[in-house]
């Protein structure tokens, strides 16, 4: 077998197990629990419950449109949240499994964003039909759902592996990290509409990819508006190209993990 | 190459040193666990390294296994697979035995086809019956040690390094799973074994390198390296 035919046999069976892996990851959590995959769906139906009992009855939003508002950006920002500080912990999770075999260490973030994206499109359909039971319809511009989706994975992906190659170096940094989370959510209009911000800082306020990403989740889902083409196609880029960098930190730490104490 | 029959050079290590760093993290002051270590393996060798508990022996085999990198000297592989032979590689608990067996074998570098042509081969040598479709969480430990060992032993690289793991399952099981293992080592396999035991070493080695606070103390003839060991354990 030639060099070239076996590196991308290697590339296939890594790609090949990343997917075995990830299914075994979402099995295993379901066998953890009596209800084992349905808790998948009545976990974010507590939750999104929840929120729906304390703002649309007690607070009194039945009837416009804050409810569907805040539950759109909470389900977005969930999956942003959760693969940030599960995934820093990836590669400072695989030092026993890196200490036999030898892994190319991004694998183990890639797994945890896909397993925690599967679990995130069980919410999103169960936001959906929330959605359209509330009287909201499906416009043209879902077409771009797709690919709004696609770039919040790439933006999260570039996050993701940034911390998981520095978390194992400085381990205290995950306390930091959420921290820094509960102050973005509060930065990114989940619970606000950004049109109570001051004319002065809204510059500032859409630096924060997540608060763009959010709201054209809401164009397209509540407005049948088109998401915005211009930022969403800012954000893409610069994940892609922070992908590539990150990746390459990871791969240049590739024979250092195994060696960091835990 | 002259003879391609003759012992090739598979691995040459030249003044190996491996350091880690005292502290956490990157910070911290260089630990030398191996200072100063030369010596090469060749084809169908059975090569035992012996020394004390804490001369960083495991650190030796991670850099063989290609896990990490040398910190000083040379380490060279001459193109061979090298493995380092793992139990219960990625075991989950909530997991049935069969997709242990999958996913574990995939760990360790086996396609997914190869493992379901020796699936069958693996429950059977695991003796585990109708339990295989069970989750290994509902296992006795001696069950879940056999299925890791049947695993374990499917891997077939150039090179199998192997930390001394022996003992492993019920009486009966780790006398079965001895002999696969001296099977193995007596084959034609190149092996490097690493123990404290000099017993095991003489029984199952014919060349052997001694370590001593990470510095090669002798290398060559089994029978000589541990006369040179023992007569050093019984001056300490």
């Amino acid at each position: 077998m030639t060099t070239q035919n076996k590196k991308s046999n290697q590339f296939l069976h890594y790609i090949d197990l990343i997917r075995y892996k990830t299914y075994a990851d979402l099995k295993a959590e379901t066998q953890r629990t009596y209800l084992g995959f349905l808790w998948w769906v009545f976990e974010p139906i507590m939750y999104m419950g929840v929120f729906y009992i304390f703002f649309g009855l007690l607070l009194g939003h039945k009837t416009d449109d804050f409810v569907p508002f805040l539950l759109i950006g909470l389900t977005i920002w969930q999956w942003f949240k959760s693969c940030l500080s599960h995934g820093s912990e990836t590669i400072l999770g695989g030092h026993g499994l890196m200490q036999q075999v030898f892994l190319p260490k991004v694998i183990f973030p890639i797994i945890l964003l896909l397993t925690d994206t599967v679990k995130f499109l069980f919410i999103l359909a169960l936001l959906l039909i929330f959605l359209w039971t509330y009287g909201y319809e499906v416009g043209l511009s879902y077409i771009a759902l797709p690919i709004l989706l696609m770039v919040q994975l790439l933006f999260t992906a570039m996050l993701t592996f940034l911390l998981a190659a520095i978390v194992p170096f400085l381990p205290d940094l995950r306390f930091v990290v959420e921290n820094v989370l509960l102050a973005v959510f509060f930065m990114s209009g989940v619970m606000i509409s950004p049109d109570i911000i001051p004319e002065e800082y809204k510059m500032y306020y859409y630096l924060n990819p997540m608060a763009n990403i959010i709201e054209d989740y809401r164009n397209i889902l509540m407005h049948n508006q088109w998401p915005d083409w211009t930022s969403l196609g800012i954000i893409a880029l610069i994940s892609i190209i922070g992908i590539a960098l990150t990746v390459r930190l990871i791969k240049r730490f590739e024979y250092i993990y195994p060696k960091v104490m835990v | 190459m002259s003879n391609p029959v003759e012992h090739k050079t598979m691995l040459t290590l030249e003044n190996v040193g491996i350091s880690y760093k005292s502290n956490r993290g990157v910070f911290g002051e260089a630990y030398w666990a191996l200072k100063d270590v030369s010596f090469q393996l060749n084809q169908g060798d059975s090569l035992g390294i012996i020394g004390r508990n804490g001369v960083g022996k495991s650190s030796l085999l991670r850099m063989i296994a290609g896990l990490i990198k040398p910190d000083a000297g040379s380490f060279t592989n001459h193109g061979y697979d090298v493995s380092l032979l793992c139990m219960q590689l990625g075991f989950t608990y909530y997991l049935t035995g069969r997709e242990n067996i999958i996913l574990s074998g995939m760990l360790m570098g086996m396609r997914r086809h190869e493992i379901m042509e020796k699936m069958d081969d693996i429950i059977a040598f695991a003796e585990l019956g109708r339990f295989i479709d069970q989750p290994i969480a509902t296992y006795s430990s001696g069950m879940v040690a056999r299925l890791g060992f049947s695993i374990a032993f499917q891997a077939d690289p150039d090179i199998l390094l192997i930390d001394e793991v022996l003992g492993v399952g019920d009486a009966e099981f780790s006398h079965k799973s001895a002999l696969m293992m001296q099977e193995k080592i007596k084959s034609n396999k190149t092996i490097v074994f690493v123990s404290h035991h000099a017993v095991l070493v003489e029984q199952l080695c014919n060349r052997a390198v001694w370590i001593e606070e990470g510095v090669t103390r002798a290398e060559g003839d089994t029978h000589e390296v541990l006369e040179q060991y023992n007569r050093f354990l019984n001056l300490i």
